[in-house]
């Protein structure tokens, strides 16, 4: 399957859906502090911006919210997340050679994306219809390896998308919705093994609804 | 296991009040001056480093360790949080370059005391005796100078100090564990179970995580995020496993400090010491000798940043070896669905491995192998895995919601070592206005057959044990060479005793003197170099500092 994107979907189930009831925030007071203090943090992202102009933030947002499936319901904010990480300069150690490092690539990217809505539409990316946004992020996953913008547009999804996974299962709500239980110290867990549940897991309500064999 | 604590109390110096650092041995530890002029210092305090500056400070020797990061306590540093182990990770800039680049960062590149120790999962194979010999017996790679039967005093030493769990090993030198095998979780079932019905042999470990009490180091609590520091103190690193003795006998760990040179003395041609920063001020420690211990990347970088009149192209650097042969392992992982949960980060993820592969099959169209483990990643590593099969938006949300039903497997390739695999400069500038690493790396044919090859046997495994779909994802695992050890300085950088050629009183003590990878994770072999040259070293009595 590698190579062969995934056509864009909208998401067909709400968080909860499969993992009635599950709450693994509910879940901290057997956290260590210190972690519990972190997950805590992203649950209420500063107001400002402290990396994105206005101009960017707008093409940003909408971006991510996308890229994360989030057009319906906005509420992880891995805007806030992404600018704060970009803003400490908290890149993943490395670049490709035919690439700026991080936080200029975010900058050209963006500046490009609008460009490319602005020839299409004769709007902002952030103003275009969203059908429009979906295609012109489309376009830049199925350019693979070639070039966009005189960046390898691989890269720069590589980027996009390295990015946006990382803020976004990195926020409880998310773990909510997949089944993950979440920081583990110092309780541990005491039934490992397949289909062995902690009383405080929520087993899956839909375990046949693989999504990939649907697919296929 | 009556003798481990004689030579090396380490798992005894840690608190047994529940606290994970002792704070008292680091506050009472012996701090040179720069002005004095040690026996040793060491650039890097992990798995090389560390181990070197743990024996050589048991033999008496006036030793410092300086390393560019911090000098961590678990329980107020680390967090069981995937995102916000970022610190853990060496991030100042690199650039990657070649055919198949490879991603540096969380994957392979440690920082602070304990270096990628601290993250790496906790497997600790030995290498085959036959890595020793490649070039001989199979016709690729290289032969290391030194022979399986000259490191394997090391690697038992090693096996008991950290201490490793695991069945009895049936391959390579086959050799049983100080600790017993851990329970497997749901992701080592289905891989046992795969296996069994394909008649493919595969064991629990080996994983140099505690089974049992270890001196005050607990038992493991199978909480799975043994890649982002183990806040157990049940995963050995060195920062647990070396670094307290060493303490106790009189070395120092001098962290937050970052070596940008090391200074030569340009009429003798001799190290004098090295440049460091540290709190923002440039720094100079003197020394009789120095070892440099740094990994693939960096320690290649600190070699050609400390050009000098003396050494215009880079120090031990005059028959163009520096920084080549550059080794990463390929390391596809091939994840299989099944209606089941598996739950694959409930446990830590090094659980089950198959070296089965490891030796050059003759029915196959490539050299050398590889092996197959459990992998078990945490949500935003599967995001990962996801999102490279094109799944982005909706359907990547989807998609992720059914982690619970997936299990896990990786490959380590043997991908061969390739001169023009290697680090250079390049024009960018870090922090300190030092030139950034450029790592360019290509795969070679041999290398791509391997990888097919082990991506079909996990497929194989995960469908006889009932998945009904399986993705994969390519990527890569480990960095071992760079300045590699071999017969001469027309072929490599340092000798058998890791004692630079160029450089009488400079040693290179880390995986980048790693002449071949094999297919094993390389931590192990990485303190087993490291300890076989600080036997050597105390017992020629700093003979590397004589006039």
């Amino acid at each position: 399957m590698t190579g062969r994107p995934g056509p864009y979907q909208r998401q067909q189930s709400g968080p909860g859906d499969r993992f009635p009831g599950l709450d693994v925030l509910g879940q901290a007071r057997h956290w260590d502090s210190v972690t519990a203090g972190l997950v805590a943090a992203r649950l209420s992202p500063p107001s400002g911006l402290a990396f994105f102009t206005p101009a960017e933030a707008a093409c940003a947002g909408v971006l991510l919210n996308l890229l994360t499936g989030q057009e319906d319901n906005q509420e992880i904010s891995v805007l806030h997340m992404i600018d704060a990480r970009l803003a400490a300069g908290e890149t993943d150690g490395w670049r490709y050679r035919d690439m700026p490092e991080d936080a200029q690539a975010w900058r050209d990217t963006l500046a490009y994306l609008d460009q490319d809505a602005d020839r299409r539409c004769g709007t902002t990316f952030a103003d275009a219809p969203e059908d429009d946004q979906l295609a012109l992020i489309q376009a830049v996953q199925d350019l693979a390896a070639k070039d966009w913008h005189e960046l390898n547009a691989a890269h720069v999804w590589s980027l996009w998308t390295r990015y946006a996974c990382t803020a976004l299962y990195a926020h409880p709500l998310a773990w909510d919705e997949i089944g993950f239980s979440g920081p583990a110290y110092p309780r541990g867990y005491k039934n490992i093994g397949v289909d062995k549940l902690e009383p405080y897991e929520v087993r899956d309500a839909r375990p046949s609804g693989d999504p990939i064999r649907e697919g296929t | 296991m009556p003798g481990v604590r004689t030579r090396n109390e380490s798992a005894w110096l840690l608190p047994n009040d529940g606290s994970r650092t002792d704070h008292r041995l680091r506050d009472g530890m012996r701090r040179f001056a720069d002005t004095d002029e040690l026996d040793l210092v060491i650039v890097g305090c992990g798995a090389g480093g560390s181990v070197l500056l743990q024996r050589l400070a048991r033999a008496g020797w006036r030793v410092a360790a300086l390393d560019a990061g911090p000098f961590w306590d678990p329980d107020t540093d680390w967090v069981s949080d995937e995102a916000g182990s970022h610190r853990l990770y060496w991030t100042e800039p690199r650039v990657i370059s070649g055919t198949d680049p490879v991603p540096m960062g969380s994957n392979n590149s440690g920082r602070g005391v304990g270096g990628s120790m601290v993250h790496y999962a906790g497997y600790t194979p030995r290498f085959h005796p036959s890595d020793f010999a490649t070039r001989t017996r199979d016709g690729v790679g290289a032969d290391w100078p030194l022979s399986y039967p000259e490191l394997r005093p090391y690697y038992e030493q090693l096996e008991q100090e950290l201490p490793v769990a695991g069945e009895r090993w049936p391959w390579g030198d086959p050799h049983g564990y100080p600790h017993r095998p851990h329970p497997v979780s749901g992701n080592g079932e289905i891989f046992l179970r795969g296996a069994r019905k394909l008649g493919i042999e595969a064991r629990v470990g080996p994983v140099a995580i505690t089974n049992g009490r270890f001196g005050n180091r607990p038992h493991c609590i199978y909480r799975g995020f043994c890649l982002q520091g183990c806040k157990v103190n049940a995963k050995a690193s060195p920062l647990i496993t070396h670094i307290p003795d060493a303490l106790a006998h009189g070395a120092e760990v001098r962290a937050d400090a970052m070596v940008t040179r090391i200074a030569i003395d340009s009429g003798t041609g001799r190290a004098l010491g090295v440049h460091y920063v540290r709190d923002g001020r440039e720094r100079f420690q003197r020394a009789a000798m120095v070892a440099v211990a740094g990994y693939s990347i960096e320690t290649p970088r600190l070699l050609l940043n400390s050009a000098c009149s003396r050494f215009p192209d880079g120090l031990c650097n005059e028959f163009d070896q520096v920084g080549r042969y550059l080794m990463v392992q390929g390391a596809p992982q091939t994840a299989g669905r099944f209606d089941a949960e598996v739950r694959m980060y409930k446990a830590p993820p090094p659980e089950v491995s198959s070296e089965a592969f490891y030796e050059t099959d003759p029915a196959r169209d490539f050299q050398r192998g590889f092996s197959i483990q459990t992998v078990s990643p945490l949500p935003i590593t599967w995001a990962e895995h996801v999102a490279a099969q094109g799944h982005w938006g909706g359907a990547l949300r989807e998609y992720m919601s059914d982690y619970v039903h997936w299990a896990c497997l990786g490959a380590l390739c043997e991908f061969l070592p390739r001169p023009g695999n290697r680090v250079t400069l390049a024009g960018e500038k870090d922090q300190h206005g030092l030139p950034v690493a450029e790592f360019s790396y290509s795969q070679g044919d041999n290398d791509k057959a391997q990888a097919k090859a082990a991506q079909a046997v996990m497929e194989d495994i995960l469908r006889a044990a009932g998945a009904d779909e399986v993705i994969t994802i390519q990527r890569y695992a480990h960095l071992v060479g760079g300045a590699r050890m071999a017969a001469d300085e027309r072929s490599g950088v340092v000798d058998q005793s890791c004692r630079s050629f160029a450089v009488p009183n400079l040693y290179i003590t880390d995986g980048s003197v790693l002449p071949t990878q094999g297919a094993a994770n390389p931590a192990l072999t990485i303190m087993a170099v490291a300890a076989r040259a600080a036997g050597q070293l105390a017992a020629g009595a700093r003979s590397g500092s004589a006039s």
